[in-house]
């Protein structure tokens, strides 16, 4: 169980909790742990943020330097590295997009390296790889950058095209209502996940773990494009 | 981030842009993205029902120089060549006649992902014997 003793204490030998000795109290170095171990959580989606928020401010104010200013160099040394951590370990956690990313990566996902190993089995076995995009969605992306290009030709001329504005207008306020579905859609997968962390077999995991990856793959594009869209019609 | 200059290249000076018609029978179509950069590539080919080999390409790409340079390189090189030879251009070529850095492979990747597309497309136009898709192979 995460937070629970796992070596002894520098300064007094008892067995102590992940940042404090649970005996003397001290301030203990920082141990390689995921965001997750750090505030003691398993590893689920569905977080009570709340808490979290509280849990940090209680670490914060207790692994804060300053405290630490009459300590040992070392005693100080730590303090600092656990305060970094405990900062990225919130900041990361707090947001339900980081979170699942970062689930994501723990779980042993590594988007660019998979898709390569995927284009070579491809090629070695005459299958068809498999885009992590969905065709429908790809489409979308290329037609709407044709028109953003034409856009942008359009005002390097200086000519004005209001029809086109108003198109991708449209096509932008679609495009956020598909981005906010897709959260919503994201956080029905945290539920199943959650349910399989307890209880679960290896192959249901890995299948919910790779929609929510589809989900993140599709969030993502879309992100980028309603960015571009922005830029296209701002400038 | 500096580019070779043969990215620098094919970027400033790309070959074969253009598009077909994407419901002519002796043409294949393939369109991939990378999810990671939000890059999108087309490239189309045109194949010799006769000889099988590919007489024509043209490619669309919006993203950044890497993804650009690598489909045009792409669209050279399987221009000539029957598409079994063309099913064996590796992204690893591409990368070293580029030479793009590591974080720049995936576009290589893409390029590769592009052709193999455009080939199944045509394939299954007109009825070339292609294997089952492997569902769920990327993620593995």
């Amino acid at each position: 169980m995460p937070g629970e003793a796992t070596s002894t204490c520098w300064s007094c030998g008892t067995m102590r909790a992940v940042h404090f000795c649970s005996a003397c109290g001290k301030v203990q170095p920082p141990v390689p742990a995921d965001y997750f171990t750090f505030f003691a959580l398993p590893r689920k989606l569905s977080l009570d943020t709340a808490l979290l928020e509280r849990e940090f401010y209680v670490l914060s104010r207790k692994l804060h330097p300053d405290v630490y200013a009459q300590s040992q160099p070392q005693e100080q040394e730590w303090s600092m590295e656990q305060s970094s951590l405990l900062n990225d370990a919130y900041r990361t956690l707090k947001d339900p997009i980081k979170r699942t990313e970062y689930l994501l990566r723990l779980e042993g996902v590594e988007l660019e390296e998979q898709s390569k190993t995927a284009t070579e089995k491809a090629r070695a076995t005459g299958e068809v790889k498999k885009q992590v995009v969905p065709p429908d969605l790809l489409e979308e992306v290329f037609e709407l950058n044709m028109q953003l290009e034409e856009l942008r030709m359009q005002k390097k001329m200086g000519e004005d095209d209001p029809a086109l504005v108003e198109e991708l207008r449209k096509h932008k306020s679609n495009l956020e209502e598909k981005y906010e579905a897709l959260l919503a859609e994201l956080k029905g997968h945290w539920n199943q996940w959650d349910k399989l962390v307890d209880s679960g077999s290896e192959d249901d995991r890995i299948k919910v773990r790779n929609q929510m990856l589809d989900l993140l793959n599709r969030r993502n594009y879309i992100r980028n494009l309603v960015r571009d869209v922005n830029e296209a019609l701002e400038n | 981030m500096s580019y070779s200059d043969k990215v620098l290249d094919h970027y400033s000076n790309p070959r074969n842009v253009g598009s077909m018609d994407k419901s002519s029978q002796d043409v294949g179509t393939g369109l991939v993205g990378a999810p990671e950069c939000g890059d999108v590539m087309k490239l189309q080919i045109k194949v010799n029902p006769q000889t099988s080999v590919i007489e024509d390409a043209k490619f669309k790409t919006f993203g950044c120089g890497s993804a650009i340079a690598s489909s045009s390189l792409a669209t050279e090189w399987v221009k000539g060549k029957t598409v079994e030879e063309a099913l064996q251009i590796k992204n690893t070529e591409i990368v070293k006649e580029l030479s793009l850095p590591p974080v720049k492979i995936h576009c290589s990747v893409l390029a590769e992902d592009a052709i193999r597309a455009a080939i199944h497309d045509w394939k299954k136009k007109n009825g070339v014997e292609a294997k089952a898709p492997a569902t769920a192979e990327a993620h593995q």
